[in-house]
């Protein structure tokens, strides 16, 4: 409904836009400045205008050109000095011609001000093959610059990494991409000082409260930048406890070159951000499609890119992808070595954690030296985890670590390799961000079929493999119902937003569980037998998790809901209680959840509610799955059977 | 796409307030390179407030090595003409941004991040276990002046590679 008033605008700006260009198209002086007299300027546009360049994919790729509704071009890049000439935003044509007319000049182009030939280093050697520039007639600019940054990128292969997804920001909740340039003769443990190729939104430090609001409609900017592989590893691994997954790429040495001296112009725009599509996997993407214009990556995502799903389809690449290596973050690392501690060890572990003086413990010292490093290891990490997890006390952490690594270099031998196991697999085996079921049931006396679709992204049913553990983020989910006896056709349910962040706690984790969500669901209420109930419901909790069979995790939360519906006396009600909740995995297919909810409500139409829910899937394959959902109300009995696909 | 993009601007429109972006802060004017570097460890003692700050900074900052844009001056960052100046500022560079993880390391006896320091001070590969001996040695004394400054932990590794029977013969810096 909303699209309608929009579309109409944008078609209205577009008129405006092509009025205002075809009004000031004549005025435009064609050969501004430069002489036409340079034979070989001409020549060489003429060459390109009958080599049709202007109409070349890598033409496109360069120039970030999208086609349009009324089949003309726009550019993606939304700086005008990403452009030589002023209509080249829409017009390849103008934008090639007055491209190769700076070649020809020394005068500092771009935001970088640097001759033609620097700043848009991909555009000029793209040009100097196809059109066979002769140097002698068409001189090369020795680009200082360029060639200082190269040298020091010293890249000879890409690598795609996947930060995974991290709810307690909403902002990273469908994870991050980003490139790294990997440099000649580093080893896996040097990795981390090679550069990485990032995209980011630039997000002034006094945005203010409406800052969401301008990152999915484009309010910032969005630029390019380099950072070093340890401050992101840093950020990721250590501060937000994100897994990482690194995707080595498959490029030649010319493909690396292309990547790098694109991503060198891409440093010279920015581009307006979207959070949804034009975000950092979108661009990043688009780096690969030029380093190896075969690739057709970008075309994929026409309303969003989510950063799993690049992941995916750039796996799914064949001969891309040489392979891939996983670094845990530190909570998980903290977790593995837990496992492989004895109890008596893991006592003495957490001992250590709250009195530094428990080394002195008998049982410490008399166990050998190598256990003792090891015990020092993991109280470390934990120590460092709680410096950058308990901000307040973050100081007293760190005076501890110290003496705990005080301690440790006093044992004199090197920590050995442990190698840390993933808790949920690599992010190219997980299913589909979108899904699509149908199921049928009954409800009450009557049975139906229901159609569901769901734009992303995964809930706490759906098949873990891939995903971040107990991480239920759902956006845009919408169902719709037939019911036979009553011959009624209607929208069942539908989500905005249901996150649900399961951290289980011990003597070690502390952090608090939480959900939220947004949308409205079909009630049976007095006399009103299928009513739409607009629901509001948020909770903070805390779950616990156990392996008796496989894993189960028990959760409970106190939450708060408001209704909407005609149902109610005075249309609403607005009330608190609690749910408490199992999840179980019964074997490596099959999942449980059963869930039981008490809420009062104070306000509007003072009632209660008591409800519970058991859902089962049983995975299929990576994008199939089936499920069994069973839902209770009052005097509401509801059971359905669906088969799922994910896309 | 016509109802993705429905569905998109319902999402927007509704959980706006949720939603946030990558973080970035600001674009810096200016690279890192010499005249910054300098700048950042110039009477600086309190290493630890002065990393924070410059991690948050360096963090939410992507301009960390730039690219080309910004006013980056030809001839500022990366030490035009001085590659040996541009060398020691990346070690000290590291050594302050990396200083948990690198004494961590160092008292442990071995790591990424050591291995890493390692290389940039021009340790040889297959070097690297005495190297990781030595900082595991010299924790306390290296710990201490890394809490001083990044500058003075790195030349306290320096002198300790200069006196080491080993290291001294083979290191290339």
């Amino acid at each position: 409904m909303k699209s309608k008033p929009h579309v109409f605008l944008t078609c209205r700006l577009y008129i405006v836009l092509l009025l205002f260009i075809l009004l000031l198209a004549p005025a435009l002086p064609v050969d501004a400045g430069e002489p036409l007299d340079n034979a070989y300027l001409v020549e060489l546009i003429n060459k390109g205008a009958q080599a049709k360049l202007a109409s070349e994919r890598e033409w496109h790729l360069l120039l970030h050109y999208r086609e349009n509704l009324f089949g003309g071009y726009t550019s993606e890049a939304d700086d005008p000095q990403f452009f030589l000439s002023p209509i080249g935003r829409t017009d390849p044509h103008a934008e090639l011609e007055s491209t190769i007319r700076s070649l020809f000049s020394e005068e500092p182009v771009g935001s970088s001000k640097q001759p033609a030939q620097c700043s848009f280093i991909a555009r000029y050697h793209w040009l100097k093959d196809r059109l066979g520039i002769d140097e002698t007639k068409l001189p090369a600019i020795h680009c200082e610059r360029f060639d200082q940054w190269f040298t020091e990128m010293n890249a000879d292969s890409i690598t795609l990494i996947f930060a995974s997804a991290f709810l307690d920001n909403p902002a990273s909740m469908f994870g991050h991409t980003f490139l790294r340039a990997d440099q000649k003769g580093q080893t896996e443990q040097t990795r981390l000082l090679a550069y990485t190729i990032n995209y980011a939104a630039d997000v002034p430090s006094d945005v203010g409260p409406w800052y969401p609001i301008k990152g999915i409609f484009g309010g910032f900017k969005g630029y390019f930048s380099t950072p070093p592989y340890y401050l992101k590893v840093q950020e990721y691994r250590d501060i937000e406890n994100r897994d990482i997954w690194e995707y080595r790429l498959n490029f030649t040495e010319h493909q690396v070159s292309r990547l790098l001296e694109h991503a060198w112009e891409l440093g010279n725009t920015y581009f307006d951000y979207f959070f949804f599509k034009e975000n950092c996997s979108y661009h990043i993407l688009s780096l690969l499609e030029y380093a190896d214009p075969t690739l057709h990556l970008t075309d994929r995502f026409h309303v969003w890119t989510v950063p799993a799903d690049t992941v995916r389809l750039v796996a799914a690449q064949p001969g891309l992808v040489k392979g891939s290596m996983y670094r845990p973050s530190r909570r998980t690392t903290i977790q593995r070595k837990r496992e492989r501690l004895a109890v008596k060890e893991h006592r003495l572990f957490v001992d250590i954690t709250e009195h530094f003086g428990s080394i002195k413990q008998e049982t410490f010292v008399r166990l050998p030296i190598q256990r003792q490093a090891f015990i020092l290891d993991v109280t470390s990490d934990y120590l460092r985890y709680r410096s950058e997890t308990d901000k307040s006390h973050s100081s007293v952490y760190k005076e501890q670590n110290r003496a705990v690594l005080a301690a440790r270099s006093a044992l004199r031998i090197p920590s050995e390799d442990v190698k840390i196991d993933p808790f949920s697999k690599q992010p190219d085996l997980g299913h589909g961000t979108s899904r699509a079921s149908v199921g049928a049931g009954w409800r009450n006396n009557d049975t139906f079929e229901e159609l569901s679709i769901r734009a992303g992204y995964h809930d706490l049913l759906d098949p873990e493999i891939g995903h971040t553990q107990d991480a239920q983020v759902e956006i845009a989910s919408l169902s719709l119902r037939q019911y036979n006896r009553a011959d009624q056709t209607r929208v069942e349910r539908a989500s905005l937003v249901n996150i649900l962040s399961l951290s289980p706690m011990d003597a070690l984790f502390h952090g608090p569980s939480w959900k939220v969500n947004v949308g409205m669901n079909t009630i049976r209420f007095g006399s009103c037998q299928l009513c739409s109930n607009g629901v509001l419901n948020g909770g903070i909790g805390a779950a616990v998790e156990s392996h008796w069979l496989k894993r189960e995790v028990v959760f409970a939360f106190g939450e708060a809901e408001a209704n909407y519906s005609r149902a109610y006396e005075e249309d609403h009600r607005v009330g608190g209680g609690g749910t408490v909740g199992l999840l179980t995995d019964l074997t490596d297919r099959w999942k449980l959840m059963a869930s039981g909810t008490y809420l009062r409500y104070a306000l509007g139409d003072k009632s209660d509610d008591f409800r519970w829910f058991v859902g089962q899937r049983y995975t299929l394959s990576q994008n199939w799955a089936l499920r069994l959902e069973y839902n209770h109300r009052d005097h509401d009995n509801d059971v359905m059977f669906s088969v799922q696909a994910y896309f | 796409m016509r109802k993705g993009l429905i569905v998109a601007l319902v999402i927007s429109a509704f959980i706006g307030a949720q939603v946030g972006l990558v973080l970035a802060g600001g674009v810096a004017d200016t690279g890192p390179g010499c005249g910054l570097g300098k700048e950042m460890w110039k009477n600086e003692s309190n290493t630890d407030t002065i990393g924070k700050q410059l991690l948050i900074s360096t963090t939410n900052n992507p301009f960390f090595i730039p690219l080309q844009a910004g006013g980056i001056t030809s001839g500022t960052w990366g030490c035009k003409n001085n590659g040996k100046l541009w060398t020691e500022q990346k070690v000290t560079m590291f050594a302050q941004l990396n200083f948990e993880n690198l004494s961590q390391e160092m008292a442990q006896g071995q790591g990424e991040h050591l291995a890493s320091l390692a290389s940039l001070m021009g340790v040889p590969a297959e070097h690297q276990g005495e190297f990781f001996a030595m900082t595991q040695e010299r924790y306390t004394t290296l710990v201490k002046a890394g809490e001083a400054s990044p500058v003075a932990m790195v030349k306290a590794i320096n002198d300790a590679i200069a006196t080491h029977p080993v290291l001294a013969q083979v290191s290339t810096r």
